[in-house]
């Protein structure tokens, strides 16, 4: 059996964060399995800071014709010869591939398509799926490709994120897709799942708001939780590799040259604090703070995989005191109301 | 006989989930899920939301649907044509 895993990258760090659990925890796996493996490494980017050195065996690939961007590259993937595509976001890090290896028996069942690890829509989307290729090749093209449908309703449409039409194709055809239970993937799975959007967002849109981009992580929940995901990966890669992480990329011309760029391109703790701060909504609030607490234990298992405790990376606290004493107390009322 | 008013949205401006018109011009501001309906688009970001009609001189469209109008230039990074199929980077309709 050829495994080909494939996945794309707009940052050089994170993706050297990534592939060190891939290359460590994963690819031992799928051959100690009895697979072949092929890594697809698609460079979303500049191609500058992904030197093939840090991603020893892997296929780097750059935009071409060929594939534009990750749609396309996904596309391209199913393409390559092998058994099962194995498609794996950016920001989902592998910590048990023994555990990713031993879902492979799934596809002894001829019925089975595909096996999702894990989703974050109500379909099984492309998050972290194992593809049978020949499957899903029998699909029509762009097999993966999001779209939308009853565009006429908008504002409210359907939109069909990545992977869904082919999801419901191939339910269609009475095929399967395997979906692992969260309480099952959670452990073995690192999900950090606003990590990306919120550095693509500032890369695009960022230098164009200035201070106002801070507002963002007031009103969009999901970029304070990308914010806050970020911060402790980067704490993770400033101590496995000693560099700072999410770096701002091109010109800032209001920058200091001797400032810390540590996080500069997503939100630094200050940024957060502050916009923290600024949340009256308490359930709001409690929500992200119950994502921030799911987001710590994704990190406690990464470090643990680097045989650090997460005390030892210095996490900087983002709430402010006073919403810190309200979350504990959240969360003991939680805890005590349980009993 | 005066001219009609014109909008102008400015750099370092940030608007969510509203509807401009065909006397809105574009100069840098950030749109995010908003409707652009006639106006001028000379520069900044309409990320997701719907362009049913005007012109797109710059900037760049992220994630949008394109639904109508006509495109002079700028940065398509990706979105979706009016019938919701997917357009990857620079493929702009």
């Amino acid at each position: 059996m050829k495994v080909v895993v494939a996945s794309a990258h707009r940052f050089p760090d994170q993706a050297r964060l990534w592939f060190r659990f891939v290359g460590r925890d994963l690819l031992p796996a799928l051959r100690g399995a009895g697979a072949e493996v092929e890594v697809l490494l698609f460079r979303d980017a500049s191609p500058e800071g992904f030197e093939p050195r840090l991603f020893p065996g892997a296929t780097l690939l750059t935009r071409s014709f060929e594939a534009l961007d990750v749609v396309e590259f996904r596309e391209k993937a199913l393409e390559r010869p092998g058994d099962i595509l194995f498609l794996l976001d950016a920001d989902v890090f592998v910590l048990d591939g023994e555990w990713v290896a031993s879902l492979l028996g799934h596809f002894e069942d001829p019925t089975v398509a595909g096996v999702s690890l894990l989703r974050r829509g109500t379909l099984p989307g492309v998050v972290a799926l194992m593809a049978r290729r020949a499957a899903y090749r029998a699909l029509q093209a762009p097999v993966l490709a999001p779209s939308y449908e009853g565009l006429e309703r908008w504002p409210h449409p359907t939109k069909r994120q990545a992977g869904d039409r082919a999801a419901l194709a191939l339910r269609a055809r009475g095929k399967k897709i395997v979906d692992v239970p969260p309480a099952a993937a959670a452990p073995r799975l690192a999900d950090f799942s606003g990590a990306t959007a919120i550095r693509t967002a500032r890369e695009v849109y960022g230098a164009v708001l200035g201070p106002r981009f801070e507002t963002l992580l007031v009103e969009q929940p999901d970029f304070a939780e990308g914010a806050y995901d970020n911060i402790l990966l980067g704490a993770l890669f400033r101590v496995v590799f000693g560099a700072p992480y999410a770096v701002a990329r091109g010109p800032s011309p209001f920058a200091d040259p001797d400032a810390d760029t540590h996080l500069s391109g997503s939100a630094t703790p200050e940024e957060l604090r502050t916009a923290l701060a600024a949340i009256n909504d308490r359930k709001a609030l409690a929500r992200l703070v119950a994502s921030f607490e799911r987001s710590d234990r994704a990190l406690t298992r990464l470090a643990a995989r680097e045989g650090l405790t997460r005390g030892a990376l210095r996490v900087p606290p983002v709430l402010p005191r006073a919403r810190a004493l309200e979350a504990l107390r959240a969360a003991a009322g939680r805890l005590f109301g349980k009993r | 006989m005066t001219d009609a008013p014109v909008l102008i949205l400015g750099e370092g401006e940030l608007r969510r989930h509203e509807t401009f018109g065909r006397d809105t011009v574009n100069r840098g501001a950030v749109l995010l899920d908003c409707t652009w309906d006639g106006g001028i688009f000379e520069s900044g970001v309409m990320a997701g939301g719907l362009f049913r009609s005007g012109t797109f001189r710059g900037g760049v469209f992220w994630g949008g649907v394109w639904m109508g109008g006509t495109w002079k230039g700028g940065d398509w990074e990706n979105g979706f044509g009016p019938d919701g199929q997917y357009h990857s980077r620079t493929v702009h309709p």
